[in-house]
């Protein structure tokens, strides 16, 4: 009896995430989501590694600009830190704390967003375009997938701090903020292979 | 007796769910910036071996993710099972997905 009510009362004080049937359940297929994704990103890597070598003359090492990928880089590992640290407000439950950290990762996202729609732009204008070579096309299904998926992270984000601030943490709405901030990491993670990849493979000419 | 025996779980659990604060993910934060820096630098460096470089980064890039992935994502907590099995099958079906797709196309 006491080892049930313990367990019970350690996962809503320490993981209210799963201190229902319901949040497992959540979690777990999450994680299953996450497996798809990672095969939907793979054939898009599969398609990027094949064709980008038939560049019709605007090669990658030409056209990628290292400063800007390396701030985009360096705003998108930030905010993976400040989804953690949500997840750790939320492990203690700290509602505030928790809202406080999810804005910073929503603000920094939209950073991420900015600099790519202006990096996108860039490219266009030097005739890099979704239709001009195979290279283009794949370049923008892959990473404009990518970015697609940091659009609907920053939307889904933005609806869970209101809901956040308007019911605070309890065993229902706990689950959410939890996978939301795994998605958040898999945009994170997907990220180090796209800037591996696709920019400093392209700039190494490999 | 019986108790005794069904408790002790429970302080295991304790102990692992218990957060120890915000440390290992400052490390695996300031480890992956480290990481993101030798992977430009080892790019930017005209001197080194093409193949060398690629091999490099692609290896920093799966260390950097699988810390990420263990840490961040708290995959090295209890109850992943099914979260790494996932994660597995995915990552084969897309290497499968890399090594078609190029030799479709080039061989």
């Amino acid at each position: 009896m006491s080892h049930a009510s313990h367990e019970g009362e350690n996962k809503i004080m320490h993981q209210p995430e799963k201190a229902t049937l319901e949040g497992r359940n959540k979690v777990l297929g999450f994680w299953l989501f996450l497996g798809g994704e990672t095969v939907l990103f793979g054939t898009l890597f599969a398609t990027f590694i094949a064709l980008r070598g038939e560049s019709n003359g605007v090669l990658a090492k030409d056209l990628f600009d290292m400063t800007l990928v390396a701030i985009a880089t360096f705003i998108l590992l930030t905010s993976s830190l400040t989804s953690v640290l949500a997840t750790q407000a939320l492990h203690r439950g700290n509602a505030k704390q928790m809202i406080n950290w999810l804005i910073v990762t929503v603000i920094l996202g939209f950073s991420f967003l900015g600099l790519e729609i202006y990096e996108f732009y860039h490219y266009v204008h030097l005739g890099h375009t979704f239709s001009s070579s195979p290279f283009g096309s794949s370049f923008y299904a892959l990473v404009g997938f990518h970015g697609a998926h940091v659009a609907l992270g920053v939307a889904w984000i933005t609806i869970l701090i209101v809901q956040g601030m308007r019911k605070g943490i309890t065993t229902y709405t706990a689950p959410k903020f939890y996978v939301a901030g795994l998605y958040w990491h898999f945009i994170d993670v997907v990220w180090v292979f796209i800037f591996t990849v696709v920019y400093l493979m392209g700039e190494v000419g490999f | 007796m019986n108790n005794h025996v069904e408790e002790k779980p429970v302080t295991n659990i304790k102990r692992r769910d218990n957060h120890e604060g915000p440390k290992y993910h400052f490390i695996t934060y300031a480890v992956s910036m480290v990481l993101t820096f030798l992977a430009f630098i080892a790019v930017l460096n005209e001197t080194l071996n093409k193949n060398f470089v690629v091999f490099l980064i692609l290896a920093m890039a799966v260390v950097q993710v699988v810390l990420q992935l263990a840490y961040w994502m708290h995959m090295k907590d209890r109850g992943h099972f099914y979260a790494i099995t996932g994660l597995i099958v995915g990552t084969f079906v897309m290497f499968t997905c890399v090594i078609m797709a190029v030799y479709w196309v080039w061989w």
